[in-house]
């Protein structure tokens, strides 16, 4: 993945079909259509669900992406600010009564907080230190969430009270949870697309594919990747904070559980890491079949949708490394010679 | 004093027992340059084995030594054929992603196959070692000298035979091997299989001591990472020594402050090597900061 060549400004006479860094194209408007399509149409609370959820991942696996594929700050301690995010605006809620959308804001900052400390500790590490770091972090503030009960409740976990109201963001209904969700990733996307195009996300970039020759550049590593991984974190955070909206009850072992940090990872892994649309292309894929495989398969044979899941991603990583935004390319490409 | 002495005994006893699981870890990560993340899935099928050979045909958890090694050894070498070997000369992220989906696809199959359910062989020896005031028991003991037997006996392997030389020139620069002669790609399958046999011999040990279910790799492994990490990455007697400090620092941390906070102790250890000595006590200038194979 090499930067590409700065071309001579050219007027753009329509948008690009396919998604480009820093370019709006007419795939992802129609993505987005298709999306509130089908937000509009009627479907069962079960498929419901399963969208809100999709929504949700997608949106977290485009903040991990930040950390991830653009800084290549491969980290496994990622649940641990999703966790910080979900547990101080329900706190926050529950115990002072300070509504969830301005809860959500103090998570995040949390959450970020918790990132660039955690970026700074780990400064000097690389390749397989930097993840292994990251998991053992995420396993102290797991240990300590379940340990310290005044706060957080411990291992009974905390419940919202499930009144609904706007204020409280508590709904009866889910769509408004899907449009909720929805709009996150609209959000978290529309951050990450201005990141690729503009010249911190060259930075990135730099950094990730060859640290001293950007630091020889004239760009600080250390605070390039700080600030990356502080970014991620309070996107996540955020993403923490809609999701104890949405289940209205958490607890540390799964809020904060090592396999959530692995499930961040894979969306963009398998989507196209270090592209605006590889983790939405991976949630979208991913989310569904392994929801889906679960509630038909699930009583029949535990575990076998995560089996199903876990082989076809050995064989994208194995033989698809670009991932599905890699194959996308290579369709629209194919499709583009044929006159 | 004895309550601290048996604690410290203990710790290392124990200790033994993680360096013994993370020696195969710690071998492949110096010889291929890779974290195997589904480390913890070959000791939780290991140790499935162990309770088949035990509970199924009636031997002895240490008889099954015999079967659970050479099985481990295959299916390490298949591994490595199949999902290690295609990922090893693409970017570093396909094998860490390849790895971690075969660990959840393995913890999957077990489900599948074993369900949820805890599963144990029953005590091997009726009574405890009693010296002086301390007591220990006799498995832990017996464990504790299978992981110096077996340190000692890699160490001559990788000293003094032919096939260790040869692992050594590889580890030192893999072209130059390759120019020599040496057939590296076979070198790393050995290794793989190599130090998945040991995580076979780890489990047959483990098995009389601890229950086995399909998620009791992730327990372990997150502990084989701290001791590797500890000991440097690569280095089999900083495997042993890392092995022996977590130990201790476990069992006095669960008895002098909680049980819950034991974990705690040594991911807060893990993470003040990695900050401060981030090549472990015995591990190579330079590991954690080059970044190897990126």
């Amino acid at each position: 993945m090499s930067i590409e060549p700065l071309a001579p400004p050219k007027k753009p006479k329509r948008l690009p079909v396919l998604p480009q860094r820093g370019k709006l194209s007419m795939f992802e408007i129609a993505l987005f259509v298709a999306c509130l399509v089908l937000i509009a149409v009627e479907l069962s609370q079960n498929l419901r669900d399963v969208m809100v959820l999709t929504f949700l991942f997608a949106g977290l696996g485009l903040a991990w992406n930040i950390a991830g594929g653009y800084a290549g700050l491969i980290s496994f301690g990622h649940a641990a600010f999703f966790g910080i995010g979900a547990y101080t605006s329900t706190i926050l809620f529950v115990s002072a009564g300070l509504t969830p959308w301005i809860g959500l804001w103090c998570g995040g900052v949390l959450a970020a907080a918790a990132g660039a400390l955690l970026a700074l500790i780990c400064a000097r590490l690389r390749g397989p230190f930097f993840i292994l770091s990251t998991l053992a972090a995420a396993e102290v503030v797991r240990i300590g969430a379940l340990n310290w009960s005044s706060l957080t409740g411990g291992p009974e976990g905390l419940s919202i009270l499930p009144v609904a109201n706007v204020a409280n963001m508590v709904f009866v209904s889910k769509t408004a949870y899907a449009v909720l969700m929805l709009a996150y990733v609209v959000f978290v996307y529309a951050i990450t697309k201005a990141l690729e195009g503009s010249r911190y996300g060259y930075y990135l970039f730099a950094v990730r594919d060859d640290e001293e020759a950007a630091s020889a550049a004239g760009v600080n590593p250390l605070l390039v990747r700080t600030a990356a991984m502080g970014l991620s974190a309070f996107l996540t955070g955020i993403g923490g904070s809609l999701f104890a909206q949405y289940f209205l009850y958490l607890d540390p072992t799964f809020v904060i559980s090592p396999e959530l940090s692995f499930q961040f990872a894979l969306l963009p892994a398998v989507g196209g890491l270090g592209t605006a649309i590889g983790p939405v292309l991976g949630s979208f894929l991913i989310t569904p079949l392994s929801e889906l495989l679960r509630s038909y398969l699930g009583n029949a044979a535990a575990g076998l949708h995560l089996v199903i899941y876990s082989a076809g991603l050995i064989v994208v990583m194995l033989y698809f490394p670009g991932g599905l935004a890699a194959a996308l390319n290579r369709l629209g490409r194919g499709w583009k010679r044929k006159p | 004093m004895t309550t601290l002495g048996q604690l410290v005994i203990s710790g290392i006893l124990i200790g033994g027992i993680y360096a013994l699981m993370s020696i195969g870890l710690t071998l492949i990560f110096g010889v291929l340059r890779i974290v195997n993340f589904a480390h913890g899935e070959f000791l939780m099928l290991a140790m499935y084995g162990a309770w088949a050979v035990t509970t199924l045909l009636g031997f002895n958890p240490y008889v099954a030594v015999l079967a659970i090694v050479p099985a481990m050894f295959l299916f390490g070498g298949i591994v490595y054929r199949i999902i290690i070997s295609p990922g090893l000369d693409k970017p570093h992220l396909v094998v860490v992603f390849a790895t971690m989906g075969l660990s959840i696809f393995l913890q999957n199959v077990a489900l599948m196959m074993m369900t949820a359910d805890l599963w144990d062989v029953p005590p091997i020896f009726s009574h405890a070692v009693i010296v002086g005031a301390l007591r220990f028991k006799a498995e832990l003991l017996l464990g504790f000298l299978i992981t110096i037997l077996c340190t000692v006996g890699l160490q001559w392997v990788i000293r003094a035979t032919y096939l260790g030389k040869a692992i050594r020139a590889t580890v030192q620069d893999g072209e130059a091997a390759m120019l020599m002669g040496i057939p590296v790609p076979r070198i790393f399958l050995i290794t793989f299989a190599g130090g998945s046999a040991l995580v076979g011999l780890a489990a047959c040990v483990m098995m009389p001591l601890f229950s086995v279910f399909p998620t009791v790799g992730l327990n372990f492994v997150l502990i084989a990472f701290v001791v590797v990490v500890l000991g440097g990455m690569g280095s089999i007697e900083g495997a042993l020594i890392g092995g022996i400090c977590i130990g201790v620092v476990q069992s006095l941390s669960s008895y002098y402050v909680a049980p819950a906070f034991g974990q705690m102790f040594f991911f807060i250890l893990f993470l003040l090597v990695m900050i401060f000595r981030p090549n472990g006590i015995l591990g190579q200038k330079g590991a954690a900061t080059i970044g190897i194979n990126d």
